[in-house]
């Protein structure tokens, strides 16, 4: 079972070759969102390099959202595109479950952030356990304030990453002094390869769709809904 | 124009100027003069039909017009946001069609005549408190009543 994984979330763009033993190719290249000039070569580098033709492709894995509108299109587009012409399935796998997934057999939460604009993040809360991790939070786009409520109101120390923490840290160290931490460098943003092992995981479950039926998660109200939830709750999650 | 080039000098990456005033009242011309102040020489023509223009620079300049749009919702999904937020400077004209997307710190521009004369416009521009300095370059650069 081999897998081309992708990730145009946000800025970072990558993609990644996996087989069942091991990560054959990994390119992340965080310079600049010119994911519709980038990817395809990119993808183009990540096969040639691991010496694998496009037709051995079993399946292909990408970030479904949330993230950047146009990024999270031009992923889906490329996806489609490759798994309608290849005749093989799509795995959306969440960002935020990916990002999460950088840091395997961390104590305590992690919290993976993307800048959702207006002080808002597009954000959930997971914790190891053993093999996998499992979600505290379900994925929301809320305030950064709300989101720090939340933690608060547990105990544990938590592990912050993703693009919303050169935005917040500031205001994340001032809420929660030391019981905020913030990943490194290396495990901060998006990678193709974390996507890629959900995804692998994920077929093993049976998952995966047709070229067709693939969509992005936007974890966006459309404007109705805002004006429904503004007369009756602040904020909602998924 | 003059004073579309002097704003147009004074604005970097990610900055939002959103233009209101009625038609005729100037503002695809003072788009021009911000155009100009950002050293872009192609020619800059209305938006409302094709709703957004991309002029390539040092910072590029995305011209928009929300006019044919009928809410935020169509705006999220023509990848508005992601210019707004990007590496250029974006001019959005009927800018309330995108309320609820816009940076808290865009630029406010409200054109009007001056009874109805074809030489003189009243120029207001607001700003939050954070860009005010943004303000003062604006005002220091002026020589001549606009």
């Amino acid at each position: 079972m081999k897998i081309l994984a992708i990730d145009t979330s946000s800025m970072v763009a990558s993609a990644a070759v996996m087989d069942g033993q091991k990560l054959l190719a990994e390119y992340i290249v965080n310079h600049k969102k010119t994911h519709s000039e980038q990817l395809m070569p990119i993808i183009e580098k990540v096969l040639e390099s691991s010496g694998t033709s496009i037709r051995e492709i079993d399946a292909i894995a990408a970030a479904s959202g949330p993230g950047s509108f146009t990024g999270l299109r031009i992923g889906a587009a490329t996806a489609k595109g490759l798994a309608h012409a290849l005749g093989i399935k799509i795995v959306g796998v969440p960002t935020l479950d990916g990002l999460a997934f950088n840091l395997p057999h961390c104590q305590g939460i992690i919290c993976p952030i993307m800048d959702a604009r207006r002080n808002q993040v597009y954000t959930a809360l997971y914790k190891w356990d053993r093999g996998g991790f499992y979600k505290l939070m379900p994925h929301c786009a809320i305030a950064l304030s709300e989101l720090l409520e939340e933690i608060k109101r547990r105990e544990e120390r938590v592990v912050f990453l993703g693009d919303g923490v050169p935005v917040h840290r500031e205001t994340i160290r001032k809420e929660l002094g030391d019981r905020a931490d913030f990943a490194p460098k290396n495990a901060d943003r998006q990678r193709a390869s974390s996507i890629a092992e959900l995804a692998l995981q994920a077929l093993e479950r049976g998952e995966g769709q047709d070229a067709e039926s693939f969509v992005p998660f936007y974890l966006r109200k459309s404007q109705a809904e805002r004006e429904y939830d503004r007369k009756t709750k602040p904020e909602g999650c998924l | 124009m003059e004073f579309g080039m002097r704003l147009g000098k004074q604005l970097g990456p990610g900055d939002v100027v959103c233009l209101e005033g009625e038609l005729g009242a100037g503002k695809t011309v003072l788009t021009v003069g911000i155009a100009k102040g950002l050293g872009i020489k192609t020619g800059v023509t209305s938006p409302t039909f094709t709703i957004i223009n991309e002029y390539p620079g040092e910072i590029p300049l995305y011209h928009i017009d929300l006019y044919r749009l009928e809410d935020g919702d169509e705006f999220y999904y023509i990848g508005g946001e992601d210019l707004l937020y990007g590496q250029g400077v974006s001019v959005v004209e009927w800018a309330s069609r995108a309320e609820g997307f816009l940076p808290e710190d865009c630029l406010w521009v409200s054109l009007k005549r001056l009874d109805e004369s074809e030489d003189f416009r009243l120029i207001e521009l607001t700003v939050t408190e954070k860009r005010r300095d943004l303000l003062e370059r604006v005002s220091k650069s002026e020589d001549t009543g606009y």
